[in-house]
This record gives C-alpha cells, sequence and structure tokens, in this order.
C-alpha cells in the first residue's frame, strides 16, 4: 500500500458519517478489519466515556484512552490503576499534585453547571518539556416516566501547554457528545382509563408510537495565551478557557440539534398546504398584474 | 480477519449509510477493505438491501417520472432484478451498483387497477400539497390491500447536510384498516456529527361507509386520514424538540450557574491549596515570590 488514500483518513470520514449512536460497535468493527490503526482510531475517534468506581474512595471517575494502560484504567482520586497493574504509567510527582488541584478545581466546576454528574482530569508530561491534560464531563439523565426525554452529555476538552517565560500558550481542542430520546405513544382517547372505552377507541380511530434521537458531537479549537504566575495558574487558565468553550459549544448544540435539523425536516416536508399556497401567490400576481391595467 | 468476514463488516456499514453519502461511504469502504475484487463481488446484497430499505428512486426509462424501488414492485417469477412502475405499467432491471433502469417492458395492469390507480391520483395531489421533492408508488398487493411509499430526499453537501422522510402505508380494505411507518432521517457534519433519527408507527381505521364510496372517493378519503396522521407525527416532532430542549438539554447543562455568573476560578482554586501547591515546588515557570 505505498500509494492511495491513507486508510486512517478513510475511517475517520467513515465514522464522521455513520450514525453517531453506534460508534462503539463501528469502531471495534473497524479495529476487526485493521488490527494494526487499532491505537490511531482510539486515539483520534470520542467516544461515549464510561463511569467507574475508585475502590480505595468509593468516588466515581471517567474513563476513556487518556487514563488508560492496557485494560486497565486510573483513578484521579486515588491514583489507582483498576484491574491494579504493576508499574502502570504515572504522572510525575509535581504534576500528580496539580492534577490534584486540577480534579477539586473542575468537580466543582461540574457542580455549578452540571448540578450532578462525574468529572476527572488527566495530566501527563510531554517529551519537548511542557504538560497536557485531559478534563472530561460526564452527566445522564434517566426519565422519571416513559413519556419523559432522556439524554447525556459528555464533554471532552483535550489541552497541550508550553511555557514562555511568564506566559503559557495553551492549545484546546474540544469535543461534545449530546445524545437526546424520547418516546412518544398516543391513542385516539388519551385521557381514558378504562380499559374498554381504550379498546373502543383504538378499534375506531388509531394509535400511534414513536421514538425520536437526536444524537452526535461536535469539535471546536482554540489557542491561546495566558500569563502563569504559579503552578495552579495553569488550572485557572485552562478553567477560563474550557468555560468559555462550553459556553460557545451549547449555543451551537443548542442551534444545530434544534434548529437546524428541525427546519431540514420542513424542508422535506410541509404541514402547511404547498399547492393552496402556490395557488394563492398566483391569484395575488393576477390580481396585481389586473390592478397595473 | 478473512476477506468474508471483511466484506460483511463493509455490508453492516453500507446499511448505516446516511441519506445521500452512500458513494461517500462505499469509497471509505473501499480503501479501508482494500480488496476490490472480493468487494464487488460480496457487496452487491447489501447494496440491495439499502435501496430497498431506503426507498431509492429511479428515473423509469422512456417516461418523466421516477418509481421507487420496492419489494412489492418485484417482477414475480424472474431472475432478474425486476420492478414495475405501477404508473406507466413499464417494467425494467434495475442495477443496485449504478442505479440504472434497463431493459423496459409494458406489463398487463391488474384487475384492481381502477381502485390502485385512484390511489395513486389521490397520492400524487397530497404529495403535490405536502412534499417539496417527493416520490411516491403505489401498489397492489392483492385485490383488497395496496401499499403506499413516499420518499422525500434533500442532499446539501456543500452545506454539510442532508434529510430522507419516508413514509409506508399498507391499505387493506378487508380488515378496513391502514398500517403506517414514518422514518426521517436527518445528517448535519459541519465539524461534527449530528443526526436525526425518527420512526413512528400508526394503525389508522377506515371508516365503514368508505367501502361503498367510488375508488375517486374512497382514495381521496383515505389520503385525508393519511394527511391528518402525518402533519399530526410533524406536529409531535415539534412538540419532542420542545420537550428535549427544555427538560433534558437545559437539565444536563445549565446555561449559567445558579448565580447567573461565570465562575471566579481564582477563589474555585482555593487559597489555601494555591499557597500549598506554590510552596512545595516551583515547577511550571512559577515566579518565586
Amino acid at each position: 500500500m505505498a500509494e492511495g488514500p491513507d486508510p486512517v483518513d478513510s475511517m475517520l470520514d467513515l465514522m464522521r458519517r455513520l450514525p453517531p449512536t453506534n460508534v462503539e460497535e463501528n469502531v471495534n468493527a473497524l479495529i476487526q478489519i485493521c488490527p494494526d490503526y487499532a491505537d490511531d482510531l482510539l486515539g483520534s475517534v470520542d467516544q461515549p466515556l464510561k463511569v467507574k468506581t475508585d475502590r480505595a474512595t468509593g468516588k466515581d471517575y471517567l474513563a476513556c484512552d487518556y487514563n488508560r494502560d492496557g485494560d486497565s484504567y486510573r483513578s484521579p482520586w486515588s491514583n489507582e490503576y483498576d484491574p491494579p497493574i504493576d508499574d502502570g504509567t504515572s504522572p510525575t510527582p509535581k504534576l500528580r499534585k496539580l492534577e490534584i488541584a486540577a480534579n477539586e478545581a473542575f468537580d466543582t466546576y461540574r457542580e455549578l453547571y452540571y448540578e450532578g454528574g462525574v468529572s476527572s482530569v488527566y495530566l501527563w508530561d510531554l517529551e519537548d518539556g511542557g504538560f497536557a491534560g485531559v478534563v472530561l464531563l460526564k452527566k445522564a439523565m434517566t426519565p422519571t416516566s416513559p413519556d419523559e426525554p432522556s439524554g447525556s452529555w459528555d464533554s471532552i476538552h483535550v489541552f497541550e501547554t508550553v511555557e514562555r517565560g511568564r506566559q503559557a500558550h495553551y492549545k484546546l481542542t474540544s469535543t461534545v457528545m449530546l445524545e437526546l430520546v424520547t418516546k412518544q405513544n398516543n391513542k385516539a382517547d388519551e385521557t381514558s382509563v378504562l380499559h374498554e372505552t381504550e379498546k373502543k377507541a383504538s378499534e375506531q380511530g388509531w394509535k400511534s408510537s414513536g421514538e425520536i434521537t437526536l444524537s452526535g458531537s461536535m469539535t471546536r479549537q482554540t489557542e491561546q495565551d495566558w500569563p502563569v504566575h504559579e503552578p495552579t495558574s495553569h488550572i485557572t487558565n485552562t478553567g477560563k478557557m474550557i468555560e468559555e468553550m462550553e459556553m460557545k459549544m451549547r449555543n451551537l448544540l443548542q442551534e444545530v440539534y434544534f434548529g437546524k435539523t428541525r427546519d431540514i425536516v420542513y424542508d422535506l416536508r410541509s404541514i402547511d398546504d404547498l399547492d393552496k399556497a402556490r395557488r394563492q401567490r398566483e391569484l395575488q400576481k393576477e390580481l396585481v398584474g389586473f390592478i397595473k391595467r | 480477519m478473512s476477506s468474508e468476514n471483511r466484506v460483511q463488516v463493509a455490508a453492516s456499514f453500507i446499511l448505516q449509510s446516511p441519506p445521500g453519502e452512500i458513494n461517500d461511504v462505499l469509497n471509505d469502504v473501499r480503501v479501508i477493505v482494500d480488496d476490490d475484487a472480493g468487494l464487488e463481488e460480496g457487496i452487491l446484497p447489501a447494496l440491495r438491501e439499502y435501496n430497498i430499505a431506503q426507498f431509492t428512486t429511479v428515473e423509469v426509462p422512456g417516461e418523466h417520472h421516477q418509481t421507487i424501488i420496492s419489494e412489492f414492485a418485484r417482477v414475480p417469477d424472474t431472475e432478474e432484478e425486476r420492478y414495475l412502475d405501477p404508473r406507466s405499467k413499464i417494467s425494467f432491471v434495475f442495477n443496485h451498483l449504478t442505479l440504472e433502469a434497463t431493459d423496459p417492458q409494458s406489463e398487463e395492469p391488474s384487475e384492481v387497477e381502477p381502485q390502485r390507480a385512484a390511489l395513486e391520483s389521490a397520492a400524487l395531489s397530497y404529495l403535490n400539497s405536502h412534499y417539496h421533492d417527493g416520490v411516491v408508488t403505489v401498489l397492489a398487493m392483492s385485490t383488497t390491500r395496496f401499499a403506499i411509499q413516499i420518499v422525500s430526499n434533500k442532499y446539501n453537501p456543500s452545506n454539510y447536510w442532508a434529510g430522507r422522510w419516508r413514509s409506508h402505508y399498507e391499505i387493506d380494505f378487508e380488515s378496513r384498516t391502514i398500517q403506517g411507518r414514518v422514518l426521517v432521517n436527518v445528517h448535519y457534519y459541519e465539524q461534527g456529527n449530528v443526526q436525526l433519527s425518527t420512526s413512528n408507527d400508526s394503525s389508522i381505521s377506515i371508516p365503514a361507509a368508505v367501502s361503498s364510496l367510488s375508488p375517486a372517493s374512497s382514495a381521496s378519503k383515505i389520503f385525508a386520514l393519511i394527511e391528518a396522521e402525518e402533519s399530526r407525527c410533524q406536529a409531535s416532532l415539534n412538540d419532542a424538540y420542545h420537550e428535549m430542549g427544555e427538560k433534558a438539554f437545559k437539565g444536563l447543562r445549565r446555561a449559567l450557574p445558579l448565580t447567573r455568573q461565570k465562575i471566579d476560578w481564582d477563589k474555585t482554586m482555593g487559597y489555601k491549596l494555591g499557597a500549598e501547591l506554590t510552596a512545595s515546588n516551583r515547577a511550571f515557570g512559577a515566579q518565586p515570590r
């Protein structure tokens, strides 16, 4: 395979097209076809975050490719791998201190914006100096009744920072995965409780049941410079950047999910009678022509 | 993984193609599987399944309208992939890979043609009233049962979106019922991958009086019922959007914290924690105080 398109590019293009609800099984299928590209795929295709419980502290944390070593995941709270492994990769003591502080700060952020859910921050040193990290946030909503919508929000913010004197340069790539599901059930007589009336209603009229799923992910990038006074400045700086980014992305998701996709449905089918509207326009034209004469 | 299994995985990807993007998916799959001969040989059943499931349309040879490739339109007793366009009563051989229709032949109309034609005429006027770019096919399944399929596609790759609306109805004059299914798929993929997928099943009774009407009158009554159901379905999609926006979306993440202010990150960090870190190490370019 000397020439031709790069298989990884084709795999990523494919993942941008196939239904987001099937991302996990499709990534697994691709890995089976091309095991050599497993790392490329797992590193570049965002998948829903898994919630795990830290055995030492009992606190929940999020698992992704960034805290994985083999088949084990490192908890940001106890710094332990589960299942336990010998010499699993871990940040240097200095960086681990910053990681602990970052986890506390983003836990506060999570409580203020998500009022629930789970957050995790993982940091690692970069070979050419500086360090990188990932801030993860996840919240799921399970409906209390069958008519209530369910949903989940997963944020993945990956950043890299290099210090330049008293300034640090940050590169942030943010992905938000959002899924919303509503189930609908209707009968001719919705208020009927009696079995007999219900049966009669469905015999005479109609019944319908449906499901609506809005799912997907959007990714945005930004690069910024911020002053660094002390190690924790990095948390303040990335905190401000991530807060700003999530605000923008929340607006963007709202526009695309509830605006764009709805407009496209109306481009396919119209509730209003198009033929009537056409005839009305023609009549108007005729009238205008009549008045002009 | 054997070549056969690779083609099987490729087939599963093809069946998941969003509206209007099957060629893009095919191009990706070709590079990934890297076995054109095996793919060409093994992929045809998946393409056939996709075309039938997605109500693929084709221009009828010699006619100025399109028809839907449907299992109900398949001409029986032939090895060929031959499909009927009930409107022109012309059948043709359909190539599931190139999407070409060839070898047109005239077919004899069935004995229920008056009823079918009446439904078709009502269907076309309904299509004209509510669809921007729709195609409809009305087929006789037996003397009392008819299948109606509607598809409407909008592809806008330069603005990174595509949409498809599919409706399928089976009308049974004997049991006086209309069984319907509406499926809507939307793909929005500018710097992301967002998909809307809806399905709605309905069961509507046909009033007893309808069966005593003329074919034309009963057909227009039936389309009045379908129109009401589809408009209700679209309106309830609107309600679902509202519910998901108001309940789920707002409940997942607030626009701003309860204080209506952005976070004061210096405070959040906690002075104690910050001081401790500064004292214990002066890494990351920290300035000594």
